[in-house]
């Protein structure tokens, strides 16, 4: 592991512009990824993971948007560096791969000029060398006729084939750091073990960084080497893969995992997270912000000012709520 | 679209591509006869007019000849003359040249400049499109009709230039409008952001991706424009207000009719530019028409 991280994410906080006033959708969040590591970030829609990724990348309307905190790529601070510097970073060093690969391909660009987007942008390359690399490109994430391809347009592409593409962009310049917002989430289950098994692939290849977003455990227990899961806009638990899945602290993490469907167990009903993630402009801004999805547990379990807890190496829980938490039908069976 | 087939070999890969949307276009003029005949009519005029009037000198054609006042259709004059003695055949000519010329003119201007604005103000959004958008609804609260009269009566020696540049002020705004709102759409497609993660920078998005993605609506909406401006200017000077006498236009041909007179006895004068002006219209609507249904992949004949 390198002693430098190589992205460092500090107190970072993103607020977004409604009527006027700024309301944080990702609150104070601090991370490391280091070289050739997957974090996985898990949680529910709406708990600020995309607002995430996209403030890494700075790809929010720089209009209503405020971001704080800070950044670092390799030491570099993005979030204090122009449109123009960020534009050599994004990119060359460090790559998207969007939900949908359906409209994150230009409908009018053949799949060709797409992919050389980025060479054109970033390399010195002549088009006969961009066009090799493609072809190469395309080969590599596994379209059988990069040829053939080469020359297509988006929609004449299968939802696998173009997310190969939408891969195939991202990786182009061979970036160091890759977010991957969803990769799976729009395509059908076979296809996503494929896509899953070319990410890791490639991962394995180039020693990438990668930041996969998802709220599919299944993709995160496939990928992940550490996982934060996240849940209003703050980081409520973050762990290594193993520990997570072994002995999950935090009682969102818990409800979560508990609402896996299981064909084990002989159970009759899916645990449901009660009531819904309180929207950007009523979010409690004091106490445990998970609270008033657990009532059942009493308000002095909470901290009033809940912060991150290392309860063992490298596993952080927010809040103290975790020690007292029980789901309600095990409740008798803990007095007792 | 082409029905996907076992493909064999390479000669069957190919005719399944799908159609580019030129060979689009081509094949919904070809099923649309009206178009397709509108089309070639329509160049044809357009064709004839430019390269006919190259050799007609405006001075000499609108020189008051009063001996030939009112001379009825004959071979020395093909469709006669008006009351200055003046042969309406070559006034036809250059009336055409330049309302045709008026209405290019004042459908390019408006377009550059209502698409250049409304695509900013549509990608950035925030202030940008604040700025914009509060200009655009000034310029439309402003009486434009009121502005263009008053000022062609105040400016002397109006001519075509002039015409275009005053009709230019005011007819953007819709096309702005439109841009604008298409391209808010289109900015918040994935295409845009995946782009930028690229590190390319803005202009290009909006040149290079945003802009071809909205040119069906572009090309579809300045076609139909076309005819709208001609409209615009003939009426105005029939009212007038537009080109004076010493610039023929298919308007001031018209106007002549102004005068009972001529208007019952001497149709010669007015109805060919009438016939002309209804023959253009219906042409470039028959093929706007045509272009918004192949934009349309729902509305395709072809």
């Amino acid at each position: 592991m390198a002693n430098q991280p190589l992205l460092q994410i500090k107190n970072l906080t993103t607020s977004f512009r409604i009527q006027d006033e700024y309301y944080p959708a990702v609150d104070n969040v601090s991370l490391n990824v280091n070289e050739n590591e997957v974090l996985a970030i898990v949680g529910e829609s709406g708990c600020g993971k995309s607002a995430l990724a996209l403030s890494i990348m700075r790809l929010h309307n720089e209009l209503n948007t405020k971001l704080e905190g800070e950044v670092n790529f390799k030491g570099q601070n993005l979030l204090s560096l122009s449109t123009a510097e960020m534009n050599k970073y994004r990119g060359k060093e460090m790559g998207m791969i969007f939900q949908d690969p359906l409209t994150a391909l230009n409908p009018l660009m053949r799949i060709g000029q797409q992919i050389e987007e980025a060479m054109r942008n970033h390399l010195d390359l002549s088009d006969a060398e961009m066009k090799a690399r493609s072809l190469e490109l395309l080969k590599k994430v596994g379209i059988p006729n990069p040829e053939r391809t080469y020359m297509q347009f988006p929609h004449e592409l299968s939802g696998g084939m173009r997310q190969r593409v939408v891969i195939a962009i991202a990786i182009s310049c061979e970036p160091k750091f890759l977010i991957a917002d969803e990769p799976t989430t729009a395509l059908d289950v076979t296809i996503q073990a494929q896509i899953l098994d070319l990410m890791l692939e490639l991962q394995e290849q180039m020693k990438t960084g990668i930041i996969l977003i998802t709220h599919d455990l299944g993709v995160v227990a496939e990928m992940a080497d550490r996982v934060a899961v996240m849940y209003a806009g703050q980081i409520v638990e973050i762990a290594d893969v193993y520990t997570l899945f072994r002995n999950p602290l935090h009682p969102y993490t818990r409800s979560l995992f508990n609402s896996i469907p299981s064909a084990a167990e002989g159970s009759d009903r899916l645990h449901v997270i009660q009531g819904i993630v309180p929207s950007l402009k009523n979010l409690p801004r004091t106490g445990c912000r998970f609270s008033n999805r657990i009532p059942w547990i009493k308000e002095s379990a909470h901290e009033s000012n809940p912060t991150l807890h290392e309860v063992e190496k490298d596993h952080w829980v927010r809040c103290t709520c975790y020690q007292d938490f029980h789901f309600p039908g095990d409740a008798e069976a803990e007095k007792i | 679209m082409a029905t996907p087939a076992v493909n064999n070999n390479n000669t069957e890969i190919e005719k399944v591509k799908s159609p580019s949307g030129f060979k689009i276009i081509v094949r919904e003029f070809i099923k649309d006869k009206v178009a397709l005949i509108s089309l070639i009519l329509f160049l044809g005029i357009v064709l004839y007019v430019y390269i006919y009037s190259m050799g007609l000198d405006t001075k000499e054609v609108t020189r008051v000849d009063i001996f030939n006042q009112f001379q009825e259709p004959g071979p020395v004059h093909w469709l006669g003359t008006d009351y200055g003695g003046r042969d309406v055949y070559n006034q036809l000519i250059l009336g055409a040249r330049n309302s045709l010329t008026i209405g290019i003119a004042i459908t390019l201007i408006t377009s550059i400049i209502g698409i250049a604005l409304g695509l900013l103000a549509g990608y950035y959004g925030g202030w940008v499109d604040n700025v914009v958008m509060r200009t655009v609804d000034f310029v439309l609260v402003l009486p434009a009709l009121m502005i263009i009269i008053v000022y062609v009566s105040i400016v002397p020696e109006f001519d075509v230039r002039k015409f275009i540049f005053i009709m230019s002020l005011f007819y953007w705004t819709s096309k702005c409008r439109l841009i604008r709102s298409k391209a808010l759409a289109e900015r918040e497609h994935e295409y845009v952001a995946a782009s930028k993660t690229l590190g390319t920078p803005d202009w290009k998005i909006m040149l290079f991706q945003v802009l071809p993605n909205l040119s069906s609506i572009i090309i579809v909406n300045m076609t139909l424009n076309l005819a709208g401006n001609i409209g615009i200017e003939t009426s105005l000077t029939y009212l007038g207000f537009g080109l004076p006498e010493s610039v023929p236009s298919l308007g001031t041909l018209i106007s002549y009719s102004r005068n009972p007179e001529v208007m019952e006895n001497k149709p010669w004068v007015w109805l060919p530019a009438a016939i002309l002006i209804l023959v253009l219209m219906l042409c470039i609507n028959f093929i706007g028409n045509a272009l918004k249904r192949a934009a349309d992949a729902r509305q395709r004949l072809g």
